[in-house]
């Protein structure tokens, strides 16, 4: 029982006729790292709001949120005081410098001023800012902003850290820092909570991912799982549609699925050989043979196509 | 299970406190450009008044000479205006262009909490302003220590009081020129017919009482009071219209300005 800091039944909200989200239950064991995985308002960020008060929930007789024992809608404080949170946009206050940025927001844990200095220096030393410890905000780049607001996320040495899309906008020598350093604190006990666009980093760094769409819950389950349980295990990727023709018209397999869109039409199999040799009988167009990803099960479980809120 | 929870996270008074301490460092970090204004501007005033218009003025006004009047009406002005301007155009950047709030609000403070600090730095921002103006007037001698030096009290509250209808108006705000209509509405008619300028028994009779619905009018008189040491029964009145002011009005503020920050 002890091992599930976070759970979540029947949970609904509504936005004047808009449902953000619908009917959502999931459970987050400790020291694991789970993500949310959705299109642009898909209720990711909702959910992420509504565990640590920040959004109250519409509520029902059989809802449920609970976070760490606490229901959000009741003790915010104690979840607040218990957890750590990266919203998506760096909101850094520009008058201040890198340290003042975080002493300011150490007051708010009431933390001792000697327990606070020696946080701020490791958490400057553990995301590799010491020596920007005096630099104005507007001189830090995009990546540093981000890792200046996941340490001052860290300041109360959370037990929960919940970080809205972390990564976006960086480049990839961030995004595996980035990666590295929330590998290092799960593995030092913090639960961790993330919405994202990227299904590398899901992939990477969550051990259970759920996907959303329109509010719904699609599918909820480890990466791997999702992979093997949902698409098959290989995909050839053909531009081009005339080639795609001749290949129909002498006929494809019944177990090879085809996925067309504008300009790519996808053929999944489970079996590699099948899809080389359909790819051998392409003349002249090109093609890319490959194991199935992450992408390819969102895709299938939130469509190609944009809805209304992206 | 009361007992756990004390411990993990400050009490009040600490929440409230750090609201205002993150607001404290932040304005004192530009020391000089924020600092030094409230110092001139009164000084300004006194200037282009004491050497142009005072020579025509020649009648007392409330017993008072022109220069008295009007710099003891001054020291609550400066704190009406740092509290509204705090309160509208400040409160609104944070809250929707600088995002500060979105992160203040994940530490451990309920957005009441949050409100309430902005309400006390608005009015330690109306203390030190009408500070700021009290010192200009004492060195020209125009206000006399000590019993003047409640009158930074009196600030505060006044400040404390304009902050809590700058929110509240703040909280209908949906762009940020709205705030216009604020100032150019009430904040301008008040500094003119509240008693600053020229005595309200020089309005006409109809639009007296119209002069006393309007808050400034009575720190005027509470300032005014404290500076020459004038005191009577009616500056309770006074008092006592403000705090209502504070509370009710604060109240609405509070409600409908957490509703913007938790949906």
């Amino acid at each position: 029982m002890s091992d599930i800091v976070i759970t979540v039944n029947n949970f609904n909200k509504s936005f004047g006729k808009l449902r953000a989200v619908c009917d959502l239950s999931f459970e987050v064991k400790a020291d694991s790292c789970f993500g949310f995985l959705g299109p642009n308002g898909a209720g990711k960020t909702t959910v992420m709001k509504t565990l640590y008060g920040r959004c109250l929930r519409d509520r029902n007789a059989d809802d449920r949120v609970n976070v760490f024992g606490y229901d959000p809608a009741e003790n915010e404080l104690a979840i607040k005081s218990l957890s750590g949170v990266v919203q998506q946009e760096n909101n850094l206050d520009d008058e201040l410098n890198v340290i003042q940025n975080l002493h300011i927001y150490a007051k708010f844990y009431g933390l001792s001023s000697k327990a606070v200095k020696k946080q701020i220096d490791y958490l400057l030393e553990f995301f590799e800012l010491g020596d920007k410890a005096k630099s104005r905000i507007r001189e830090l780049s995009g990546g540093m902003k981000r890792r200046l607001v996941i340490a001052r996320a860290l300041l109360n040495n959370p037990k929960l850290l919940i970080l809205d899309e972390p990564t976006t906008g960086l480049d990839p020598q961030v995004r595996h820092l980035i990666w590295d350093k929330l590998r290092q604190l799960k593995r030092q006990g913090t639960t961790i909570l993330l919405t994202t666009h990227y299904m590398e980093e899901a992939f990477q760094i969550c051990d259970e991912v759920l996907i959303m769409h329109q509010g719904k819950k699609m599918m909820h389950d480890t990466p791997l799982n999702l992979i093997e349980k949902n698409i098959e295990s290989y995909v050839l990727e053909i531009t081009g549609i005339e080639s795609l023709e001749s290949l129909e018209q002498s006929g494809l397999p019944g177990n090879v699925r085809v996925d067309k869109s504008q300009q790519v039409t996808r053929l999944y199999s489970e079996d590699t050989e099948q899809l080389r040799a359909l790819a051998n009988k392409l003349e002249g167009a090109q093609y890319y043979l490959r194991q199935a990803n992450l992408e390819d099960v969102f895709l299938k479980a939130t469509g190609k196509g944009l809805n209304e809120k992206q | 299970m009361k007992s756990n929870d004390e411990r993990l996270y400050p009490p009040l008074w600490r929440r409230l406190y750090s609201v205002w301490y993150r607001h404290m460092r932040v304005y004192t970090k530009n020391l000089l450009s924020n600092g030094l204004p409230p110092f001139l501007e009164p000084l300004l005033f006194l200037a282009g008044v004491g050497l142009g218009l005072s020579k025509y003025i020649t009648e007392t006004m409330d017993g008072l000479k022109y220069i008295e009047f009007l710099g003891t009406g001054l020291l609550m002005t400066s704190a009406m205006f740092t509290a509204s301007f705090e309160c509208t155009f400040g409160t609104f950047i944070r809250l929707e262009f600088e995002k500060v709030y979105d992160g203040m609000l994940a530490a451990p403070i309920t957005a009441n909490n949050l409100i309430v600090g902005e309400i006390i730095w608005a009015g330690t921002k109306g203390l030190f302003f009408s500070f700021a103006v009290l010192c200009i007037l004492t060195v020209f001698g125009i206000v006399h220590l000590p019993y003047s030096l409640f009158v930074p009290l009196i600030g505060f509250i006044t400040a404390v009081m304009f902050a809590t209808l700058a929110l509240l108006i703040t909280s209908f705000v949906k762009t940020i020129n709205h705030f216009n209509f604020f100032f150019t509405g009430l904040l301008s008619p008040m500094f003119f017919f509240s008693g600053v300028v020229f005595p309200i028994g020089n309005l006409p009779k109809y639009i007296q009482p119209f002069a006393e619905v309007v808050p400034l009018t009575h720190s005027v008189r509470l300032a005014r009071a404290v500076c020459t040491c004038r005191y009577n029964i009616g500056l309770l009145g006074d008092l006592i219209y403000i705090l209502l002011f504070i509370f009710i009005i604060g109240l609405f503020a509070v409600k409908r300005l957490k509703k913007r920050m938790i949906n």
